[in-house]
């Protein structure tokens, strides 16, 4: 019971700290979505993003996970896919990426900390990333063009 | 250009704001049972016996067999407790690095698990890819330690 209560107290605490980055998160980017700038770094972006099946409303959650982690860029996802602006298959996209390359900051880090080498573990990281991501895309496009022919 | 509504930046924010308060609720519902669940099997027995079943693996990737109780740590907790375990074996600095790049890619497999599936993407699939890349990784850097003749 004990046991309970300790693992309940530390998950209110992680429910908190997800609510108190979440929310200023969200309320900023509905606030700067608008502006053109925005929307500049978005085609900057654009033909990496399309070489793994991504549209650019896909770059800002992208973006946020790889940088922020997983819960912050997930947060973005649920806000971005209820607007229904990302297909089921562009979800899984997304959640795929981010599921092998998310907070790589501080993920690095804390094995940079023990002596293991930063640049092989996020270089080799990002590259399995984007290789699977644009790998399944690709699956899944000719796969479609198939049935098209049919 | 298109011509678009942009509505007034104290809407934004309060239609931010909601949202990100939105958001976080649909996140806390899932992730906050889960990491109690968790917290409750750090330590149990269960860990160990995972630990042990796996501990044969890690020869594949030219870990010592001790290396499992880190992966188990890694992917049903976190890189931190990962480190924990991790830290008593004298790994090389390859074997952190290597460490490093398949806990980056495969952590919390749980509650993140939980919090893609949040999104609306198939969680488990998800997951199994990450625990797929992760293994593919480990096998990679253990090719080039090998050709390398290290």
């Amino acid at each position: 019971m004990e046991a309970f209560i300790a693992a309940s107290i530390e998950a209110l605490k992680l429910s908190f700290k997800l609510l108190l980055i979440i929310v200023p998160l969200v309320a900023i980017f509905e606030v700067l979505r608008y502006m053109p700038i925005f929307r500049r770094a978005g085609s900057a972006v654009e033909p990496l993003m399309r070489g793994m099946g991504l549209s650019r409303e896909a770059a800002v959650p992208l973006f946020t996970g790889i940088f922020l982690g997983i819960a912050y860029g997930a947060g973005i996802i649920i806000r971005v896919a209820r607007e229904n602006r990302l297909s089921k298959k562009e979800l899984f996209l997304i959640g795929l990426f981010l599921a092998t390359c998310h907070a790589v900051i501080e993920d690095t880090l804390i094995f940079v900390a023990v002596g293991g080498d930063g640049w092989v573990m996020l270089g080799v990281r990002l590259v399995l990333a984007v290789a699977f991501t644009g790998l399944l895309a690709r699956i899944w496009r000719k796969a479609k063009s198939r049935e098209k022919g049919l | 250009m298109s011509v678009e509504t942009v509505p007034s930046i104290p809407e934004r924010l309060k239609t931010g704001i909601i949202s990100g308060l939105q958001t976080s609720g649909r996140m806390i519902r899932i992730v906050l049972p889960l990491y109690i669940a968790v917290d409750l099997l750090k330590g149990t027995e269960a860990v160990n016996l995972l630990g042990r079943l796996f501990a044969p693996a890690m020869k594949l990737f030219g870990l010592p067999g001790e290396a499992a109780f880190a992966f188990v740590a890694a992917f049903l907790l976190n890189l931190y407790a990962a480190l924990a375990v991790m830290a008593p074996l004298d790994l090389t600095p390859w074997q952190v690095t290597q460490c490093g790049l398949m806990m980056g890619i495969a952590h919390n497999l749980l509650v993140e698990g939980g919090v893609l599936g949040s999104t609306g993407a198939p969680a488990w699939k998800l997951t199994l890819g990450r625990v797929i890349i992760a293994v593919a990784a480990g096998l990679l850097l253990n090719g080039v330690r090998l050709l390398s003749g290290g």
